[in-house]
């Protein structure tokens, strides 16, 4: 390897450090994370073997042993030698537990059977004295923790209960409480009529806030502002420049003040006999003009610094040239402005799309998605599911299948863009001197 | 189509670039607008083809008056210093956009291009990029593209400062040939007099915005207004000494010597200062009037040899002489000028 090359990779090592640490390990984690199960009630750790109501609802519904699980729910008391020596312990009647010991061995499928049983001893226990005793010999697997699958399925054997070996498998798995690897993420997502209502409200947000603002409300004021004065136009870019640096907060409450039923419309169209209701939240499409303004101002501006300058740099002798070649300024825009722009609107279009895709602060901030689900995009249906929900299961694995979407979504885009704007077509052939 | 600048003015803020200048060129004329930067060659130029507003005064083309006109509206055509090709489009879109905005039919458009493309003798670059051109190429398409409307009127600004020597050489004569075969008029801006005699009917020349003389270029060599104009044509150019005058002959400053003015000079005021203007190839072996000094340097310049004489009062004479091996630097030589052509010129630079 000659230095200069050496050299080039040394120079490089940053970028590339960084493009593993904030693109490529993100992604590989997001793509591990989306075939588990993992949420709030498994953790993100390993997890124990626990039978309790749920575990037994999954054995009968998902893994079609509703009888192995009514079984199981029920408690079943054993006489053995940990019972009496549980019942020394406890100080009962010496008489009662030799009494008992004759009963060694016994199983009883109930309570209530067993209790009958002690009920009619010698010894005649109290009410109270039934319950202690009792106690004492329930053996059954509900809510007792294992820490590993043989200690479970030790305890289902000393339960003496009989299980097939597949049986055996569906308890140990319906029982495991803590993150399992499973593609059902990506079932879910595709049999949930939410998701194709989500993917439909994210491409026509991404489409519409793209297409009228951060492209062409960013070109018109760029091209508006370069043909002004100056300072004319330095005030018209600084103004619209606003939106971007109010923090999001203040700016989207500065909408919600516009919009509340206290807020200025109201106040206003109050004058003429309109009663007042919050506009932002009271229809969907009220919901989507909000959510598409409130984003189209911020974004915009980006577009029109990034097409502003692009303006000029186009030499001014262009201009000249052209309106000497008689180009009206309706034409010079069309011929020479639009077409040297091609870089620019492909950078804004990438750019502003996968931001756009990824980004929902500002629609969580002024309808949350509202009014019921009319304005939720996908990675706010991702922050939902995985970050904050109303039910407060957080299922951090469905929410990274959610978002590996997004990802694949926005990789496509940018290959498509490429594409569309024709790379190579823009790189000039070499200079041939004749 | 004549062109008329009449009293016109152009300012920009509070800066004055033109005061008050008037200038006709005839139709069909090719005129030379020469001066040094900055005097406000492509000012004058720009507010002919109306990308500036005047700031007074009126321009005429042929008897309409333009001057309150768009240059979509005044149909002239521009060859810039930067050629300012547009970049994204092909020679020929290139050459075509006037046409094209004009919403001329294509297949005439086509037909227009052709012709001009063979005109300027780029027919086989029609397909290429801008980028994809060489220097002299571009320089053809901006000539082209200027020319292929047929507009009344030419500007080039500067249209060679950015080509190097031997295409400079070369498209000094194509844009000639190019101009008189259009019959086009035509105003070139310059800042090299050789350009601009070699290319132009006649010459304005500028100076601080103002037009000091306009004359053909023999005429403007032969017989300059003022020691300005004297110093800016010729290459290498005419050599100046600074005296007074004394019992109607001159006085070199600093010096003993005394030189008899030209027949026909009007004798200036004994004591005012005098300037004499000497071309390299009016001094020499053979003049009239002898100036002796020693040669300083020798410039070989290949079939002559420029000699740099310094006078006593240390001054210095150019000398241009066919090439000869008999002098060396700090030789001795009493060589003389031709009486008939020093120019003098008085204390304001004007000739006398
Ligand atoms: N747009 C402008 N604004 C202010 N001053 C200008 C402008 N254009 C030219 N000038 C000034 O006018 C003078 C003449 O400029 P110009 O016509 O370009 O000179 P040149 O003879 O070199 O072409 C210069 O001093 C220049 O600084
Ligand atoms: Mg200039």
């Amino acid at each position: 390897m000659n230095s200069s090359r050496s050299l080039g990779l040394m120079l490089l090592t940053p970028a590339i450090v960084l493009v593993v640490l904030f693109f490529l390990v993100p992604v590989a984690l997001t793509a591990v994370f989306s075939f588990t199960n993992m949420s709030t009630a498994t953790g993100i750790t390993g997890g124990a073997y626990q039978i309790g109501p749920s575990s037994l609802q999954r054995l009968g519904d998902s893994y079609g042993f509703p009888e192995l699980a009514e079984r199981l729910s029920q408690p079943s008391y054993v006489i053995d030698e940990r019972g009496l020596t549980a019942l020394e312990s406890a100080g009962v009647d010496a008489s009662a537990i030799t009494e008992m010991r004759t009963h060694l061995g016994e199983v009883f499928p109930t309570r209530r059977e067993a209790e009958r049983m002690i009920k009619g001893l010698d010894a005649r226990p109290s009410t109270r004295e039934v319950k202690q005793i009792s106690e004492q010999f329930n053996r059954s697997l509900l809510d007792t923790r294992y820490e590993s699958e043989g200690d479970l399925l030790a305890g289902l054997d000393a339960l003496g209960v009989e299980v097939t070996p597949a049986e055996r498998d569906a308890v140990a798995a319906s029982s495991y409480s803590g993150w399992t690897w499973t593609t059902d993420n990506f079932r879910r997502m595709v049999s949930t009529p939410d998701t194709l209502r989500t993917l439909i409200n994210t491409v026509f947000y991404v489409a519409i806030v793209l297409v009228l603002f951060n492209t062409g409300y960013a070109m018109f004021l760029a091209i508006t502002t370069y043909y002004m004065p100056e300072t004319t136009g330095g005030i018209f870019r600084s103004i619209w420049l606003l939106p971007r640096i109010t923090p999001p907060v203040i700016y989207v409450l500065m909408w919600k003040w516009l919009a509340w039923d206290t807020g200025f419309i109201s106040m206003f169209l109050g004058q003429f006999g309109v009663a007042p209701k919050n506009w932002m939240l009271d229809s969907s499409t009220n919901a989507w003009v909000f959510v598409i303004l409130i984003n189209g101002f911020v974004g915009a501006s980006m577009g029109m610094l990034v097409f502003s300058s692009a303006l000029r740099a186009i030499p001014k002798s262009q201009f000249y040239a052209s309106e000497v070649d008689g180009a009206s300024r309706w034409q010079q825009i069309r011929y020479i402005i639009l077409p040297q722009m091609r870089w620019p609107i492909l950078f804004v279009t990438c750019y502003q799309t996968l931001s756009l895709l990824a980004s929902f602060d500002l629609i969580l901030l002024s309808t949350e998605g509202g009014p019921g689900g009319a304005t939720e995009v996908w990675s706010l249906m991702t922050y939902h599911t995985a970050l904050n929900n109303y039910a407060g299961n957080l299922e951090y694995g469905y929410g990274t299948a959610l978002s590996l979407v997004l990802v694949v979504i926005g990789v496509t885009l940018s290959l498509i863009y490429l594409r569309v704007f024709n790379y190579n077509a823009l790189v000039a052939k070499p200079l041939i001197e004749q | 189509m004549r062109i008329l600048l009449d009293k016109f003015s152009k300012s920009f803020g509070t800066t004055k670039v033109i005061e008050d200048l008037t200038l006709e060129v005839a139709d069909g004329e090719m005129l030379a607008l020469l001066g040094p930067s900055g005097c406000g060659k492509s000012t004058t130029l720009f507010a002919i083809c109306g990308i500036h507003k005047v700031t007074g005064g009126r321009i005429l083309f042929g008897d309409r008056d333009v001057t309150d006109l768009p240059s979509q509206a005044r149909s002239v055509g521009v060859v810039f210093q930067s050629y300012a090709l547009y970049p994204h489009m092909t020679v020929a879109e290139n050459i075509a956009f006037p046409l094209q905005v004009k919403k001329v039919a294509p297949d005439q458009i086509k037909r227009e291009v052709d012709a001009i493309a063979a005109l300027v003798h780029i027919e086989n670059l029609l397909g290429r990029r801008p980028a994809e051109l060489s220097g002299g190429q571009q320089q053809r398409v901006a000539l082209a593209r200027a020319l292929v409307r047929k507009p009344d009127v030419l500007l080039l600004d500067e249209p060679l400062a950015n080509l190097d020597a031997k295409l400079r050489l070369e498209m000094r004569s194509e844009i000639r040939r190019i101009q008189l075969e259009t019959g086009i008029t035509a105003i070139l801006v310059t800042h090299d007099q050789v350009e601009a005699m070699s290319m132009c009917d006649r010459i304005a020349i500028m100076n601080a915005g103002e037009i000091v003389q306009l004359a053909t270029p023999t005429e403007m060599y032969h017989n300059p207004r003022t020691a300005f104009v004297a110093g800016f044509l010729g290459n290498p150019p005419i050599a100046f000494l600074r005296g007074t005058a004394k019992d109607g002959g001159f006085a070199l400053d600093n010096s003993d010597i005394r030189l008899p003015l030209p027949a026909g000079t009007l004798s200036p005021a004994d004591g005012s200062k005098l300037t004499l203007g000497i071309r390299p190839e009016d001094f020499g072996p053979l003049g009239d009037i002898a100036i002796p000094g020693k040669i300083a340097f020798v410039e070989t310049q290949g079939r002559e040899n420029l000699y740099d004489v310094r006078l006593a009062d240390g001054s210095m004479l150019r000398s241009i002489q066919p090439v000869r091996g008999d002098i060396a630097v700090g030789n001795e030589v009493a060589w003389s000028a031709s009486g008939a052509k020093v120019m003098v010129f008085g204390e304001d630079g004007a000739r006398l």
